[in-house]
């Protein structure tokens, strides 16, 4: 659990300083077309989908201590 | 219930998802105009408009004539002269006579180009003419010699239609369109499992002192517990689409409110998915096995029936900004062409599969589960 909230934090990082890269946070999302939304949109898919098959593992893995 | 072992079908939604997910990324968007500058124009002189295109493909020898014209409700007129500089960048004069000013309405002009790769594309209100006040135009007339009368002309061309392998270019979409191989399968994903759960819920109903039942109920569950699983990917994934799309230079907070409150179809979403979250409350709060599989399985029928209400009938009533409400249809020719089908399609079918992939693996550990407490 902890590595995956290290894991989800330093996800958050990332994003933060890739919002460095140009002027304010909104012109990064919209700069190159909007291709970042999709980067973002996929990061949240992927994310919470993760975040469930962690889960899972937990619920198995107490399973398995039984 | 065998399909919770098989194999095959999980190899191809990774097969599926691997496609859609390269494809979505090494497919460009089609041609379109990003910035034409300057954005505005005066009568009576001649301008250089510096013209920016996207993916477009003006010094192609496949290309063939380039040709641009500006449009004005209706009417295209040529350019005083036209040059390809670049593939994406090209100039043009233009000039408008006072006398003509009164003709352009309203005070915006379109810029429209065509070749025979990337066909026909144009940017919408490129250029606004700022019109003469009429006390100076009557100044007199040898004022208005500044530049030829314009003339209308009928643009010939070979193709409007690219035959390019390509995304559309959309204004204000632009390369977001590819979220619909993202955003829109996870709402299908869960209209089909939460309409899974339904059908083992009636078939739990239907056979609840069978010896398959209690095997029912737990489908029943899950599904359930995966559909909302996609359904809060699906609203996350709606959100930061719609702050970048919709809602441009709007508040994060006025984005959730605007998103709630004036989009039906967000709304009803999240009061369907509060049925479901109310289901799986109801199934904590009931200790006794059998009555919490029967009352579960009555209420999660009922729940399917206020979720079809919710997310295919209501939003058809009023105005929403999704495609297929308030009477836009969402998978009309305009809405979806051919190469944004070869992918949304197995996008779709793909994330089901990862949704009933994931439903299986739960099922399992709770079969495991029952199993271990008998």
């Amino acid at each position: 659990m902890k590595k995956f909230l290290n894991l989800l934090i330093l996800t958050f990082l990332s994003l933060a300083t890739f919002a460095q890269g140009e002027s304010g946070t909104n012109d990064f999302f919209k700069s190159n077309l909007k291709i970042y939304v999709v980067v973002a949109v996929l990061t949240i898919i992927l994310g919470c989908i993760f975040a469930f098959l962690f889960s899972i593992e937990r619920r198995l893995k107490k399973l398995e201590e039984k | 219930m065998n399909w919770i072992y098989s194999k095959w079908w999980k190899w191809l939604s990774v097969i599926l998802l691997i496609y859609v997910t390269a494809g979505s990324f090494f497919i460009p968007l089609g041609p379109g105009i990003t910035k034409v500058s300057p954005v505005a124009m005066y009568t009576d002189s001649v301008y250089t408009f510096e013209i920016t295109a996207y993916h477009s493909h003006f010094t192609d020898p496949k290309a063939g004539k380039v040709q641009l014209w500006f449009k004005n409700r209706n009417n295209y007129y040529s350019p005083l002269s036209f040059k390809v500089i670049d593939n994406d960048k090209a100039e043009a004069q233009f000039a408008v006579n006072v006398l003509q000013q009164d003709s352009f309405r309203p005070g915006s002009i379109d810029v429209v180009i065509n070749d025979d790769l990337d066909g026909t594309f144009a940017l919408r209100d490129a250029i606004t003419l700022v019109k003469t006040q009429a006390a100076d135009s009557t100044v007199s007339d040898s004022a208005k010699v500044g530049v030829a009368l314009l003339t209308t002309t009928e643009p010939e061309v070979k193709s409007n239609h690219n035959n390019l392998t390509c995304f559309p270019y959309r204004e204000i979409l632009y390369e977001t369109i590819r979220n619909t191989f993202f955003h829109v399968p996870m709402w299908f994903a869960m209209t089909m499992l939460v309409f899974f759960s339904c059908i083992f819920s009636i078939r739990y109903l239907m056979g609840a002192n069978s010896a398959a039942a209690s095997s029912y109920d737990i489908v029943a569950e899950q599904s359930v517990v995966v559909a909302m699983l996609f359904g809060v990917c699906g609203y996350l994934t709606g959100l930061i689409w719609s702050k970048y799309t919709w809602y441009i230079g709007v508040s994060w907070g006025d984005v959730i409110r605007k998103l709630l409150l004036e989009d039906i179809k967000m709304a009803a979403a999240l009061v369907a998915m509060f049925f479901y979250f109310a289901y799986l409350i109801i199934r904590g709060a009931i200790a006794d096995k059998k009555k919490r599989a029967s009352i579960s399985a009555i209420y999660n029928i009922f729940a399917f029936v206020i979720f079809i209400l919710c997310v295919f009938v209501l939003p058809r009533l009023t105005d929403s900004m999704h495609p297929g409400n308030g009477g836009n249809p969402a998978f009309s020719k305009y809405d979806l062409d051919s190469t944004l089908r070869a992918f949304f399609y197995p996008a779709v079918i793909g994330w089901i599969l990862l949704g009933f992939w994931i439903l299986a693996v739960l099922i399992r550990l709770q079969l495991i589960q029952q199993k271990q407490e008998q």
